[in-house]
């Protein structure tokens, strides 16, 4: 717990000093321009209305509202892959891993500490996506207020299981551009944010299913615009954490042989 | 003329450069190709309830033919790589700022503005033959293209090619000069595509967000682009935009000869690589 605290701290500071505003702009205004390209497009081309192959796939007419949900949550999770992620080969490339490998500190700690300020500064960033949201005139409801909150937590827990494995893929790699956008827009396309998932060719459907994430947002769509109650969002939510906890794992058997790979080709 | 041969020779040893640090790496294929190509899908996927409404085909049109709204959307995605890989150049050469390899090329006698636009021209020839795959996976797949002469191609291109040439020399000067160049980068990179009626068409936009996406020459290029493959347009029907983006380059070239002028003189006084 130190060590996390100490991680998130530390991270809060070096942020405020150096760089205040590239993060917040960076995360608010591709989910801003998203969110507008898609009001935009709903009153000019469609009139104000959707086909009803959207309905049938979402369950719901509310197109607005169910891509402010997606593409917040789509935001955020590439946030968190941004900070968690990247975490280590930032180390790696400051010259700082092989102290921290050295270090009398778990990795675990510390990556849930990275994660604690990812979570934090993002949710307050966030925020003024809500002015946005207002300006348009959008309104989001919510059948379900426990099931938004556990579809969040989900969303956390699935990018933090994602990003430890990725993260150790990074410095094995000595490489974090490639490996990150293809991941973003790989979860983008298949993970079920802006649209859903029955457009999608059937591999690619049978693909999503094994993301952690994918299980999240049909949570967080379904407590949102969706309609449904906490009982009937519990098998998504089970699946969910099954699928967080086997990907956690695999990223936590996996680390120690990045790391070792990562130092091995450094010296 | 000895002038312009020296300048010659300094744009195609920087461009060289620039083609052998990028091309054949992963980098190319995955940001010239495989990222636009599921970026193109996304895109596509996540408008389709718009496109598929009711009264969305009196609004416009091509929405009511999947095929033709994709190629749409594709010649977006066209254009957008063409000017994101000029914007991702300009990123890269503030990395020579972080390695020290900038002072060498300022100390050499190489002409500024010459290397900014190498620079930008690196990534050339990975866009002709981005083009070329476009092309024939257009004509094969959407069957949707209309294209009034063969040598329109070649308009296409310059419209793509010159424009976004300038667009780079004008970021990469800008960038030099600049400390946190990622924040340049996201500034400059996302509301590119918004303004300039990438995803959507130009109608769509609100006004303000017209004047705005006038600045930028991708809006032109992409107007250029739709309406030489889609809407059969020919050259005398295009020229208004085909000035206007002549004009345009000329006017961000000026500009990145200014900012370099302006950003060595103060470079010389303070020691600073800054413009402010």
């Amino acid at each position: 717990m130190p060590i996390a605290w100490a991680t998130a701290w530390r991270t809060w500071q070096m942020t405020r000093r150096a760089y205040p505003w590239t993060y917040a702009v960076g995360t608010v205004l591709p989910a801003a321009l998203t969110i507008a390209l898609a009001y935009l497009g709903f009153h000019a081309i469609g009139g104000g209305a959707v086909g009803d192959d959207f309905a049938a796939g979402s369950g719901t007419t509310a197109y607005l509202a169910y891509i402010v949900v997606g593409t917040t949550a789509f935001h955020f999770a590439v946030r968190m892959i941004l900070w968690s992620a990247k975490a280590l080969i930032t180390e790696q490339r400051q010259g700082t891993l092989g102290a921290l490998l050295i270090a009398p500190a778990g990795r675990l700690p510390y990556l849930l500490g990275f994660t604690a300020f990812a979570v934090l500064s993002s949710v307050l960033e966030f925020l003024t996506l809500g002015l946005v949201v207002g300006v348009l005139g959008i309104t989001v409801p919510v059948s379900s207020v426990p099931g938004a909150l556990l579809g969040g937590l989900a969303l956390i827990g699935a990018v933090f299981a994602l990003s430890v494995g990725l993260g150790g893929l990074m410095i094995a790699a000595g490489e974090a551009h490639i490996s990150q956008n293809t991941a973003f827009i790989v979860l983008g396309l298949v993970g079920g944010f802006t649209f859903p998932r029955d457009y999608l060719p059937e591999p690619a459907r049978w693909f999503a299913e094994l993301l952690p994430t994918t299980s999240a947002m049909d949570v967080l769509h379904g407590s949102f615009t969706g309609g449904q109650t906490l009982p009937e969002l519990l098998p998504r939510l089970a699946v969910c954490a099954v699928l967080t906890c086997a990907y956690l794992l695999l990223g936590l058997a996996y680390l120690p042989r990045a790391e070792a790979r990562a130092v091995e080709r450094t010296y | 003329m000895n002038q312009l041969r020296h300048a010659l020779r300094v744009f195609a040893a920087e461009t060289l450069k620039q083609h052998r640090r990028l091309f054949g790496q992963p980098l190319v294929v995955f940001s010239m190709l495989v990222w636009p190509v599921l970026q193109l899908a996304t895109t596509y996927y996540t408008l389709r309830p718009v496109a598929t409404a009711s009264r969305a085909a009196e609004n416009w049109p091509l929405a009511a033919d999947p095929e033709r709204l994709l190629a749409f959307l594709a010649t977006g995605t066209l254009a957008y790589a063409f000017f994101f890989s000029l914007v991702q150049s300009a990123w890269h050469l503030s990395f020579e700022r972080t390695t020290g390899t900038l002072e060498l090329l300022f100390l050499s006698p190489a002409g500024r503005l010459t290397l900014m636009i190498a620079n930008g021209a690196g990534a050339l020839l990975q866009n002709a033959w981005l083009l070329t795959c476009f092309t024939v996976a257009a004509l094969t797949g959407f069957g949707t293209l209309s294209v009034s002469a063969w040598w329109m191609y070649g308009i296409v291109l310059l419209a793509l090619l010159i424009p976004a040439v300038a667009w780079g020399a004008f970021l990469n000067s800008l960038l030099v000069f600049s400390r946190d160049s990622a924040f340049l980068y996201t500034i400059l990179d996302e509301p590119l595509w918004f303004v300039s009626g990438v995803r959507l068409p130009h109608f769509a936009l609100p006004a303000a967000v017209q004047v705005v996406g006038a600045v930028f020459p991708l809006t032109g290029s992409l107007l250029a682009v739709r309406g030489a493959l889609l809407e059969h347009r020919t050259v005398t029907e295009l020229a208004p935009t085909l000035l206007g983006l002549g004009a345009l380059s000329v006017l961000l070239l000026v500009a990145a000869a200014v900012i370099l002028r302006v950003g060595e003189a103060r470079a010389r006084q303070t020691g600073a690589l800054s413009l402010a």
